[in-house]
């Protein structure tokens, strides 16, 4: 039980919570600019135009198969640094995880859209609604209903996936842990334990509430 | 209903006019229908028969420009609104003008109202945006139309809280709202409890009553028998019987594939007394 009183040392709090907001701003912004690309990205994949299909067909398999690492590798010390680019870390992790972000949103929104039956396409084309009218009004409401357990599967990944950025030398809330935990090696020998269970809970906090909303919003749209 | 009230269908204006009407499905080897028509004329309610697979909703569905059609001509009021191409089998629904569209009123198997809207949020959704219309105006109208259909009390409700009958009244509301000329009904009880097809059915003899134009296509031959002023027999891509004399046509057709088809209808019926009943409370409003 000695260990545990690392985390009584002075500063170690609130630096795990400096630590926790890099985490979840990255995790924010990311989940909100994937919910725009994802979108269009699901509109896209239900084109029937085979450039269109081909090319989103190469976009989704391409951020699929490789690890995020390595997309978080190419991006920051590969492409930044080829083209002179001057991305930092974080905005590094940010561009990938809305890429990946996106891609499987709009996987997922394209099979929400797909799985809109075709006879509410017909009664709003025979309401005389535009194509468009039809989309917003129509298909769209029903869609983002469908499309909410995924998503927020997703939302929650991508949290746990910010954990990778500790690799490219963010000062998430992991590296905080870990500079906490070397800092205090000698004093506090099983001070680790500790620090990551008070990490776990953290991520168990930011991740749990979303959980919790998709849960409620389910039940709400269990029938419409 | 009985035969002797029944306006005479010959004086009336038309408003739909099919003529040599073609369609073919892309790698089918035989056309659906093939070279069919036939009037609608205003005020009056033609019934569409025949055995699965006869093209009776396909047909429904070329006249609604939901399935594009490679020959004939479909006209509304006496103007061609649309003519067949050869070869556009798969170009998808037809490209009409929203005011067009509004004029026809069509009404599902099932599942077509909109779960993310409450019942007078589907109804008046339409006029709103495609013509329109003021909510206060459109709201009243809906109520009203409600109100005919015996729903004014679930306005609120969500379609998931509704019976399959009361939804399928929702939808004829919703499609009357805009005022079709043509209203047209695609087996709207199919998908329906025995139970609730009477409610749905009284609505519609209702309408006809009133003298709402429709194109119906139906398997429930009580109900075809009451409200038919025309029917025709679909069977084998074109029409094998028509008459402007629905009573004579379910007592005694005249070509030998009408009397086999309704035979079949008669098979079931005297096993059901339930249908016969049917009948006399429809003739008897």
């Amino acid at each position: 039980m000695q260990g545990a009183n690392i985390l009584l040392e002075p500063g170690v709090f609130p630096r795990l919570l400096q630590g926790l907001w890099v985490t979840v701003w990255i995790a924010a912004v990311s989940v909100l600019l994937s919910v725009p690309v994802g979108l269009v990205c699901g509109w896209l994949m239900t084109l029937r135009n085979p450039v269109v299909r081909v090319i989103m067909r190469v976009y989704l398999d391409f951020i699929r198969i490789m690890p995020q690492l390595a997309l978080l590798f190419i991006a920051y010390y590969g492409i930044a640094r080829a083209w002179n680019w001057n991305l930092d870390a974080t905005g590094a992790c940010v561009l990938v995880f809305i890429l990946w972000g996106g891609a499987e949103l709009g996987d997922l929104t394209r099979g929400a859209l797909q799985s809109i039956p075709e006879v509410q396409h017909e009664t709003a084309y025979m309401l005389g609604l535009s194509n468009w009218q039809a989309f917003i009004h129509v298909i769209l409401p029903q869609a983002v209903r469908r499309l909410l357990p995924g998503s927020v599967n997703l939302a929650t990944r991508i949290v746990k996936t910010t954990s990778l950025a500790v690799l490219l030398g963010v000062v998430e809330v992991i590296k905080v842990g870990q500079q906490i935990i070397d800092a205090n090696r000698f004093q506090y020998p099983t001070g680790t334990l500790w620090v990551y269970g008070v990490i776990f809970l953290m991520y168990f906090i930011v991740c749990w509430p979303l959980s919790l909303v998709a849960h409620a919003l389910e039940k709400r749209w269990a029938n419409d | 209903m009985t035969e002797t009230n029944k306006p005479d269908a010959h004086g009336a204006p038309i408003a739909l006019s099919v003529r040599d009407l073609t369609k073919h499905y892309a790698d089918a080897a035989h056309n659906v229908f093939d070279g069919i028509s036939f009037d609608v004329p205003k005020g009056k309610v033609l019934v569409v028969v025949g055995p699965s697979g006869s093209g009776k909703s396909t047909l429904l569905r070329t006249i609604a420009g939901l399935e594009p059609i490679q020959g004939g001509t479909i006209a509304l009021n006496g103007d061609v609104i649309e003519t067949g191409q050869p070869g556009n089998e798969n170009s998808g629904r037809v490209k009409r003008g929203e005011d067009l569209r509004t004029k026809f009123g069509m009404v599902f198997q099932s599942y077509d109202l909109f779960p993310n809207k409450d019942v007078l949020g589907n109804i008046t959704m339409a006029p709103m945006l495609v013509q329109k219309r003021k909510k206060e105006e459109v709201e009243r109208e809906a109520l009203e139309l409600l109100d005919r259909v015996h729903l004014a009390d679930r306005a609120h409700a969500k379609p998931h809280e509704l019976s399959g009958g009361q939804r399928q009244r929702v939808a004829i509301c919703r499609a009357l709202i805009l005022h079709p000329e043509i209203l047209l009904l695609d087996e709207i009880t199919a998908a329906l409890d025995p139970e609730m097809v009477h409610e749905v059915l009284e609505v519609v003899v209702e309408l006809a009553d009133a003298g709402q134009t429709m194109l119906i296509v139906t398997h429930e031959m009580s109900f075809a028998r009451a409200i038919a002023d025309r029917v025709i027999l679909l069977s084998d891509g074109g029409i094998a019987e028509r008459s402007d004399d629905p009573e004579t046509f379910f007592t005694h057709p005249k070509t030998a594939r009408a009397q086999e088809f309704l035979h079949s209808f008669d098979f079931v019926r005297h096993r059901n007394a339930q249908a016969e009943r049917e009948l006399k409370a429809f003739d008897d409003e």
